[in-house]
């Protein structure tokens, strides 16, 4: 896994995948090309069901693609095994998604160290925990376990073990999805911050507007396809949660 | 740092302790049910040893377990036996296995089986055995609360306690030899001759006078090793302990399996967050194997804890009753307890390791 100079740290070529159930076939995407430098945040919009998902697990490598590369840091991980998939994302990815998904077993600072644990000695120089903790201003709760922090509380855990890493690309499902407004904005906030302070690449899938306003790009899907690049919306986002 | 390992077995208190238990469970029943087997053959072994005979000489295949040999040597062969050179002393018994008593009943001369080092020293009432007199020995007589003069019915006969007899003789009820002879229908017939050597004499050059002049019976000496292993030669024995081992193990690995299984599914969408942060195959597999020891390791010494206590209990209940609990036999259930509970790992830790991650993450 010789890994060639990247003017883009994700970038992909061609990008198809189809779902088989049966002798049915769903396709999810469709030809993507995604481009996305280093120290971009870039927001994916989409109507449920448009392939943002699969995107972001693609991009990720918690999925293998049916057609076409996914070139991370200059590694076409949609030809690796999975093994080597997982090596990838363990030294290059963090996911914040929707539902937190922290372990509920475990306390915060538990759900922190755990992924640091995982990423064991790898390339990447990991914060310090405690770094990551002030800065997220979850150090009175670190003792807490998932059940007993609130939503932003959690999703601020979340980002702090995405984060520990030093991962070179955060990908976010819908990280604001499950928030109030004011944990919402507080989250989106501290997403910003880590992209203009830190350059922190973040793809981050949203149907909120208000959310992909804090990006520096809008891509926009349909279809399992990107429709533009350009950050202005074809469609109605506001109408998503009515159907 | 917290462990996830310690944390999914604190979170899961009922699933541990039932683990814990099974394994413990496992390792009871092959330290107890094996050691009061193996504890009771052994002891016979030691106090057939103890009776100070050099050599046993019985039918050809017969069993240092008495009980599996019939009444076929003739009594008369005492005589001869004793002519052989170099031989000082010689008793024949007749050996029967009293289902009521689970021990064996021997049938002696009392004159000719006191010669031996091993002789019965009675503690109370007389040294007398002859028509429907009884000797047994002080565990015996304490466990049925029997008294010299006291009536006693073994073998479906009624007998008189004339004597108890010290502990550690080969066994615990000895009657009159032509008694036990007619009992068995086997008049003037014995199963084996103890026979000791004459003072001074050498025991190779004896051995080897009596095995020319009794070629197609089986001699042992009492000195050889492979006496003491014969409990593993014993009818079934292997395939008792066999299946004892079977049993313990496939309990813990059943236990292991299902309760590790349901874990899995449990914990699906927390393997999903697991492969998400990049947690590889191994690491997954480490996590429930982890696991699996230490619930295993602590269903181990539980085991052994309440084995040690259910020994002790044992041995005051029934002082009859042996409970051999070696360091070896100990080693063993140790080692057989941890492999039940690692091979019932072994499945849910491969299925959890190689479940999809976007699956898992989406599994509600």
């Amino acid at each position: 896994m010789a890994e060639a100079p990247a003017e883009h740290i994700i970038r992909t070529i061609d990008l198809s995948m189809i779902y088989r159930s049966g002798r049915v076939e769903v396709p999810a995407l469709r030809n993507v090309d995604l481009m996305v430098a280093p120290g971009e945040f870039v927001a994916i919009m989409g109507p449920s069901g448009c392939g943002k998902s699969t995107l972001l697990h693609l991009l990720g490598g918690l999925q293998q693609a049916t057609k076409g590369q996914v070139i991370i840091e200059g590694i076409d991980i949609a030809r690796l095994s999975d093994g080597e998939r997982t090596a990838i994302r363990r030294r290059k990815v963090g996911f914040i998604f929707q539902r937190f998904n922290l372990l509920p077993t475990l306390t915060a600072m538990g759900n922190i160290e755990l992924a640091k644990k995982i990423h064991g000695n790898g390339q990447a120089t990991p914060y310090r925990s405690e770094e990551i903790i002030d800065m997220l201003g979850i150090a009175d709760k670190i003792n807490f376990r998932p059940v007993e922090l609130s939503g932003g509380e959690q999703q601020r855990v979340a980002i702090a073990r995405a984060l520990i890493n030093h991962p070179a690309i955060i990908l976010a499902d819908e990280p604001t999805g499950s928030l109030d407004s004011r944990n919402s904005k507080q989250v989106l906030r501290i997403l910003r911050n880590l992209n203009e302070k830190l350059k922190q690449t973040i793809v981050m899938i949203t149907h909120d507007p208000e959310a992909a306003s804090m990006a520096t790009r809008i891509v926009e899907m349909r279809d399992g396809q990107i429709l533009n690049h350009s950050g202005h919306l074809t469609y109605e986002p506001e109408l998503e949660g009515l159907f | 740092m917290e462990s996830i390992v310690a944390a999914n077995m604190r979170a899961r208190p009922a699933r541990t302790f039932i683990s814990v238990l099974a394994v413990a469970i496992g390792v009871i029943l092959m330290l107890i049910v094996g050691g009061i087997v193996s504890g009771t053959l052994n002891e016979y072994l030691n106090r057939t040893i103890g009776v100070g005979a050099d050599f046993m000489l019985q039918q050809s295949g017969g069993s240092v377990f008495y009980a599996f040999s019939g009444a076929t040597l003739p009594v008369k062969l005492e005589q001869r036996i004793k002519e052989v050179g170099g031989v000082g002393a010689v008793t024949p018994i007749l050996a029967k296995f009293s289902a009521s008593d689970f021990g064996l009943v021997f049938g002696i001369d009392l004159k000719s089986y006191n010669e031996f080092p091993g002789k019965l020293e009675i503690i109370s009432g007389r040294s007398s055995l002859v028509g429907d007199e009884v000797i047994v020995d002080e565990l015996y007589a304490k466990l049925h609360q029997l008294q010299p003069g006291m009536p006693l019915t073994v073998l479906n006969h009624k007998f008189t306690v004339s004597g108890i007899c010290r502990p550690g003789a080969v066994v615990r009820i000895f009657v009159p030899l032509p008694t036990l002879q007619e009992l068995n229908g086997t008049p003037d017939k014995a199963t084996i001759m103890f026979i000791k050597a004459a003072p001074g004499t050498d025991i190779g050059a004896v051995e080897s006078a009596l095995r020319s002049a009794y070629p197609g019976l089986d001699l042992r000496s009492t000195k050889d090793a492979s006496l003491l292993l014969a409990d593993t030669k014993m009818p079934g024995m292997q395939e008792f302990q066999f299946t004892v081992i079977l049993v313990s193990m496939l309990l813990s690995f059943m236990v292991v399996l299902v309760a590790m299984y349901t874990t899995i599914f449990e914990r699906t969408r927390e393997i999903g967050i697991l492969k998400s942060l990049g947690a590889s195959r191994g690491f997954i597999v480490g996590m429930i194997l982890k696991e699996t020891v230490i619930i295993s390791s602590l269903g181990v010494l539980f085991g052994i804890g309440i084995s040690e206590i259910a020994r002790a209990a044992i041995i005051r209940a029934f002082p009859t009753l042996q409970v051999s609990m070696t360091f070896s036999e100990v080693l063993t259930a140790c080692a057989l307890g941890l492999m039940g509970g690692a091979l019932g790992a072994l499945y849910p830790a491969f299925k959890a390791a190689r479940m999809d991650p976007v699956t898992a993450l989406t599994y509600e």
